[in-house]
């Protein structure tokens, strides 16, 4: 039981780890990393002491207190997917408008061009 | 018929690609007005903007290929920049014809309404026309011919089609439709007649997987927008 609290323990330190060296090398924005910092640590802390889940679990009056572990982390990753694909679309926006607008301003350059050369 | 002289008017054709039919659409054109034509090239990688641009056209280029809307609403904030007052949508593929552009703008020039669609709703296989059924009876819309691209807005619909709001649209048709409704523009229908297709292919009908793409982005839309809408858009009967 130990072992298996150790292991999960030192698997939240790693994540935690690799997430202060991408953002180090420029492949992570900063404010990526307080979601994945709080997951290293919850991940590090229930390792530590599953009993918290156990608790939990029996406090909710959850038969077999580890689905509530699963249920849980899935949520989260089911919302952090949900917020990207937000912040995708409006990305997409901001580009579709820049594009239009790259577009404009050239048609309007090269007509005070033409207009100058006249 | 002879030329319209109407410096506040400009026309809007989104091309992709439309090198063999962008010379005839412009001369057709032509025949009829005198104004600004506006091709927005969408990232075509044939001769589309330079034959426009020796016809007198004026281009957009756009960087990246944006699709139909996107290319489209590039169109509409040029025409909000430079302070038109109707801006006139067509196809580049020949289907629209320049001789109902007169049509088009009367009841905008009359102040009937705020958007004109050119409807030939005769078009359309039995699947087409089932389809429109339902997207009309989930939107609440009540025009004919929900995709037609053959359009006059008026300054107040340039506007909010110019807007961050419409950006994530990607086909003229019914989620333009909706945010118009939503925002209680009027709309009104005039019949025009319309040309088959003849080159080139439609950008949304290309292939079934397109259909089946189109239909399900087309039926969110309705369902995320327009559900339980009551139509209060005033509308002209086909006789």
């Amino acid at each position: 039981m130990i072992s298996t609290q150790i292991i999960t323990a030192i698997l939240g330190l790693i994540l935690a780890t690799t997430i202060i060296v991408l953002i180090r090398r420029d492949h992570l924005h900063t404010r990526h990393a307080l979601w994945w910092l709080m997951l290293a640590m919850g991940i590090f802390i229930l390792g530590f002491f599953p009993i918290i889940i156990d608790k939990i679990g029996f406090w909710l009056n959850i038969k077999y207190p580890p689905t509530l572990l699963f249920i849980l982390g899935l949520s989260m990753l089911l919302l952090k997917v949900l917020s990207l694909d937000i912040q995708q679309s409006s990305q997409e926006q901001q580009l579709r408008r820049l594009i239009q607008k790259i577009a404009i301003l050239e048609t309007e350059l090269k007509q005070y061009q033409n207009h100058e050369h006249k | 018929m002879s030329l319209i002289n109407q410096a506040n008017i400009i026309i809007l054709i989104p091309a992709r690609n439309e090198a063999e039919s962008i010379h005839e659409v412009i001369l057709d054109i032509r025949d009829h007005f005198n104004g600004e034509i506006l091709v927005i090239n969408d990232a075509s990688t044939d001769q589309t903007a330079q034959i426009a641009e020796q016809l007198g056209a004026k281009v957009l280029n756009l960087p990246l290929q944006l699709g139909a809307w996107g290319a489209m609403q590039a169109g509409l904030r040029y025409a909000l920049k430079h302070g038109f007052e109707i801006a006139i949508t067509m196809d580049a593929d020949g289907q629209h014809q320049a001789e109902s552009l007169l049509d088009l703008q009367m009841p905008i020039l009359a102040n009937e309404t705020d958007v004109v669609i050119g409807a030939f709703p005769q078009r359309g296989s039995t699947a087409r026309v089932f389809a429109w059924h339902l997207f009309r009876l989930l939107s609440g819309i009540s025009q004919e011919d929900l995709t037609s691209g053959f359009r006059a807005y008026n300054q107040q619909a340039i506007k909010l089609l110019a807007s961050p709001e419409a950006t994530l649209l990607d086909y003229q048709d019914l989620g333009v439709l909706l945010l118009l409704h939503t925002e209680g523009l009027r709309i009104q229908e005039i019949p025009v007649e319309m040309r088959p297709r003849t080159l080139g292919k439609s950008r949304i009908f290309s292939s079934w997987w397109a259909v089946a793409n189109y239909m399900f982005y087309t039926l969110i839309l309705c369902i995320a927008k327009g559900f339980f809408k009551s139509p209060f858009i005033s509308r002209r009967r086909f006789s």
